[in-house]
């Protein structure tokens, strides 16, 4: 199995002119990308801001991409270097900041920063996404439960969770799908109708 | 959904599927937005499981980069006008290169017709005498190093006496064999001693002989 084989065939499409691949890149890594930019701010709206023009800088320098190192890789040290640069442009423009302090409205700052999915409703359904994939989990079956923990929480290889579970190969995989599988019968239930529907709601 | 289609996603998710299926399903993945809805909701699912905290679940992240990008020109279209200025160049390419040596070749043509004697006329050779080659020497001149090129002022003495000895070796037909010799010795005689080397002599009569 050869390393980033998956992403590199989004990409080769992305760089044929296939649009929608990149946005199957940008739904798989878009939570990891945040995750990552919330090192450098705290503010999950700014570090959803910064990871969309990190995506869209991505995007712009795919032709230059060649593959020599993993596009995961790649687009991680694109996403530092944008928060980095968010970060020093932000520290060097500290007139908003004390302007809003000295509107005396306390409110001000956090409506400022508060858009999108971090509406109530969002949070609320944030929060429901959460208890819901946790509640699927704990319903699982062992063995189904093991394996996708053993991928998603270690990043494990299939080979490596069919060492650690002794079993083949191939029953990891289909455990680790049939493990999705149920987890997303849920997930669908919450959406009512897909991710869709969420960033509608979002 | 086809379960065995639902399978290879998740396993291409985990990177775990051959390249060659890779090829295919990312092909389909990126047309068929089931089955992208659906390959989101495993991202979900991992963020998850990873407890990533603070992480919105729900954030149209992916929407608002499409959004973007829908303003933007896809990269194949970026990279064809590129590909066809490269084809036209390519095209262009062997009739420039048949240009610029034809060019070379006429301007060394005209340059060597210019060096070579006339049609018609007798070879002569031009001798400068080792006096006229000698360059004056800083040291000789008293003065230092310079950039001014001496004047080349001694060429212009050889070359009227042998204009005139090819001159009237061409006209031979029409003139005197015995006053034709003495011409050509006057000429011989009239300029400098040194310029009346052996060579140019014996050259000039062999061919007024």
């Amino acid at each position: 199995m050869s390393a980033d084989a998956s992403d590199l065939s989004l990409v080769r499409r992305v760089q044929r002119g296939d649009k929608g691949a990149f946005d199957a890149l940008v739904l798989k890594y878009q939570h990891k990308l945040v995750k990552l930019v919330m090192r450098y701010v705290r503010n999950p709206a700014e570090a959803e801001d910064i990871a969309q023009e990190a995506f869209i800088k991505a995007y712009r320098a795919l032709p230059q991409f060649r593959g020599d190192s993993a596009f995961y890789t790649w687009l991680y040290r694109i996403a530092i270097n944008t928060a980095k640069n968010a970060v020093v442009s932000r520290d060097r423009s500290p007139v908003e900041y004390d302007l809003d302090r000295n509107n005396n409205d306390e409110s001000y700052d956090m409506q400022g920063r508060m858009k999108d999915s971090e509406t109530p409703e969002g949070l609320v359904l944030t929060d429901e996404i959460r208890s819901t994939v946790n509640a699927a989990i704990d319903a699982l079956p062992e063995d189904l439960r093991t394996a996708i923990v053993l991928r998603e929480l270690e990043g494990l290889s299939y080979e490596e969770i069919a060492a650690a579970m002794d079993c083949p190969v191939g029953t990891v995989r289909s455990r680790i799908f049939r493990a999705r599988e149920a987890i997303d019968r849920r997930l669908r239930e919450v959406f009512e109708g897909g991710l869709g529907r969420a960033e509608e709601l979002g | 959904m086809n379960e065995e289609l639902d399978s290879q996603l998740s396993a291409m998710f985990d990177d775990e599927l051959l390249p060659a299926e890779c090829e295919l399903l990312a092909r389909r993945l990126s047309r068929d937005e089931h089955l992208k809805a659906r390959w989101g909701r495993y991202a979900i699912v991992g963020a998850v499981i990873r407890a990533e905290r603070g992480v919105r679940l729900n954030a149209p992240l992916a929407g608002r980069v499409n959004a973007v990008l829908l303003a933007e020109p896809a990269l194949a279209a970026h990279t064809a006008p590129r590909d066809r200025n490269h084809a036209r160049l390519r095209w262009w390419r062997p009739l420039a290169g048949a240009a610029v040596a034809a060019g070379v070749a006429t301007v060394s043509i005209l340059w060597l017709r210019t060096q070579a004697p006339l049609p018609g006329a007798p070879l002569v050779t031009q001798v400068t005498t080792p006096g006229q080659a000698t360059l004056p020497t800083p040291a000789a001149s008293g003065q230092g190093d310079s950039y001014v090129v001496p004047r080349p002022k001694p060429a212009a003495a050889v070359v009227p006496s042998t204009e005139l000895a090819n001159y009237v070796v061409a006209h031979s037909m029409f003139s005197n064999p015995v006053a034709r010799r003495n011409l050509l010795s006057a000429f011989m005689t009239s300029e400098s001693p040194a310029a009346g080397t052996e060579e140019l002599q014996s050259d000039v009569k062999a061919i007024a002989h």
